[in-house]
């Protein structure tokens, strides 16, 4: 790529300060907001940040609603779906690089065809087939599609990873007597770490941030995860802006953490590379 | 013995694809299935269900808000997608290049798409609050009408769409890869040529990205269809009157709040329609670029 020239490269930079700034705005309103004196009147003007900043909001979450109990739940389901999603999708994945061309174009495909099937056309049918298999009201609803890797596009992205994997290394391992699973753990696993925490990351967003599932399959409180308790923060008192984002900071958090770490290779410029291939 | 080796090994990798097809099975084609099903029958989730024929379709005809959530879906569609779609690709051509700090501006732009949709939708209700939210103390302070937003049907669809604007960090890392898999030498030769900036991006960029940005608009038309989902049952749920009522908004509200699933099935056939249409396009639109593709 030719270079910029030097004043080029600051109008560059200035450009895309401006626009990250931009969509870095609302996050810091978030911020900003949830350290707001609770009872004070909104501001009339424009102020950037509370003064003097209030840190009361976050105690008082914890004293008003079983917050911990949620932040448990939110975590049991959001590893559950994480862990089971990176075994299935990888394994899936793993295994239709191995297969003939033809199937793995049928496989790919199909696979393709499942993504464009609307998740709104899901909740119904899956309340009928939860309730066949005793699934309601229970963790289980919450982390059912891990079982099939959550999304087809996650096998997808694993099997982009193994494709660019030389065959000769599966059938070198292979022709020492290997069994799948073991051609699985010591040659794809570690060469796809990149591909495991970028879908994990993704995976984890998912489940962490998931509000409709347990809003449609789950009815015991005991078991409500944190987008649940945000929208009950939300029903409880419609104006108290600074409760509400103290809670959507602490829930925010871990996502924004992990994906600090993991965007190195989320945003890999090879993760979506096989995208075109058919 | 080699050849059993070879069996045994396949067996073990149909395996290792069994949880992936099996849950696709029972978790995605068979709901399909049984949407066609719930179309037909009464069945309130209790009872034996009984065929009741087209009953289910003649609601729906029958009940003006089915047109109106309809209208109101296409309309979100129509102007989010094309500045979604427009956002993700200036945003890609903009933070494209290996550069130094290119990184943070990255992350800066992929963050509103990792935060849970529920606190994204609670986020927005206080930015565009007409009366103290930082949206109108903007424009206000920069002399600009501030309109009550949420509160008036003429304004209330597009907080939707602003909102969709920030959350296209899945598409700009696509595009992103698309615009790395083409060749640089290309583009030396195009300057070898005397191309302008201008010409060595319509000429090369724009055939050679196509592929990708068009497969990315379709995934993004059947995407926003369901995507106000959460925003809309947290924000407004319809309001102002039925301004803000989409489509997946009604469809949950008439599987799960008035208990008639098989209304709700129709409505999801409606849509499965639609996706359809768009999946056929897909399949013949795509080819054609192709070619060019391998160019």
């Amino acid at each position: 790529m030719k270079h910029f020239s030097k004043w080029k490269l600051g109008v560059w930079h200035g450009v895309a300060s401006i626009i990250s700034a931009l969509y870095i705005l609302p996050i810091f309103w978030m911020l900003a907001n949830s350290l707001r004196r609770p009872g004070l009147p909104p501001p009339r003007s424009i102020e950037w940040l509370p003064n003097p900043a209030a840190w009361s909001n976050y105690p008082r979450l914890l004293e008003l609603m079983p917050f911990g109990r949620y932040a448990f739940n939110s975590t049991v389901v959001a590893f559950g779906g994480v862990a089971l999603t990176l075994l299935t999708a990888s394994w899936a994945g793993f295994a239709l690089a191995q297969f003939s061309q033809r199937w793995r174009r049928r496989w790919v495909g199909a696979s393709i065809g499942l993504l464009v099937v609307p998740i709104t056309a899901l909740w119904l049918p899956r309340l009928v087939i939860y309730r066949y298999f005793n699934l309601l009201d229970g963790y289980g609803s919450l982390i059912a599609p891990a079982v099939m890797g959550t999304s087809p596009l996650f096998i997808l992205l694993f099997y982009w990873a193994a494709r660019r994997i030389p065959l000769e290394h599966f059938e070198a391992a292979r022709l020492e007597g290997a069994s799948a699973w073991q051609v699985w753990w010591q040659v794809m696993v570690p060469l796809s770490r990149a591909t495991l925490l970028a879908v994990g990351t993704l995976a984890f967003v998912i489940y962490w941030g998931d509000f409709i599932t347990p809003l449609l399959y789950l009815k015991s409180e005991e078991l409500y995860t944190l987008p649940i308790a945000l929208q009950q923060l939300y029903e409880m008192n419609h104006s108290n802006w600074p409760l509400m984002m103290a809670g959507a900071v602490l829930i925010t958090f871990p996502p924004v953490v992990l994906f600090a770490i993991a965007q190195r290779y989320l945003l890999r410029d090879d993760l979506f590379a096989g995208f075109y291939e058919r | 013995m080699r050849h059993k080796l070879n069996l045994v090994y396949h067996l073990q990798l149909g395996v290792m694809l069994a949880p992936y097809a099996l849950g696709a099975l029972v978790l995605i084609i068979l709901p399909i299935l049984l949407t066609f099903g719930l179309a037909f029958v009464d069945y309130y989730g209790f009872n034996t269900p009984h065929w009741v024929g087209l009953a289910n379709l003649n609601w729906v005809l029958a009940d003006p808000l089915e047109g109106v959530a309809l209208g109101n879906s296409l309309y979100f569609l129509f102007w989010s997608v094309p500045l979604r779609m427009m956002a993700a690709l200036l945003l890609a051509l903009l933070l494209t290049r290996s550069q130094t700090g290119v990184g943070f501006y990255r992350a800066a732009v992929y963050l509103p798409t990792v935060m849970p949709e529920a606190v994204y939708a609670l986020l927005w209700l206080w930015i565009v609050n007409p009366l103290y939210g930082p949206l109108n103390w903007i424009l206000r302070g920069l002399g600009l009408p501030a309109p009550a937003w949420l509160a008036d049907a003429a304004t209330a669809k597009w907080v939707f769409v602003m909102m969709s604007v920030f959350q296209v960090g899945e598409s700009f890392v696509v595009l992103i890869a698309g615009l790395k898999s083409i060749p640089l030498a290309l583009y030396d030769a195009a300057v070898l040529d005397g191309a302008t900036a201008w010409q060595s991006f319509w000429q090369i960029t724009a055939p050679l990205l196509a592929p990708w940005f068009i497969l990315l608009t379709f995934r993004d038309v059947i995407f926003s269809f369901q995507n106000t989902f959460t925003a809309n049952l947290i924000m407004t749920r319809g309001d102002p009157y039925y301004a803000t009522l989409f489509l997946p908004l009604l469809i949950y509200e008439e599987a799960f709040d008035h208990f008639r699933p098989g209304v709700s099935a129709v409505m999801l056939i409606f849509m499965f329609a639609v996706t359809a249409v768009l999946t056929a396009l897909l399949y013949f639109v795509l080819p054609r670029f192709e070619m060019d593709h391998d160019l």
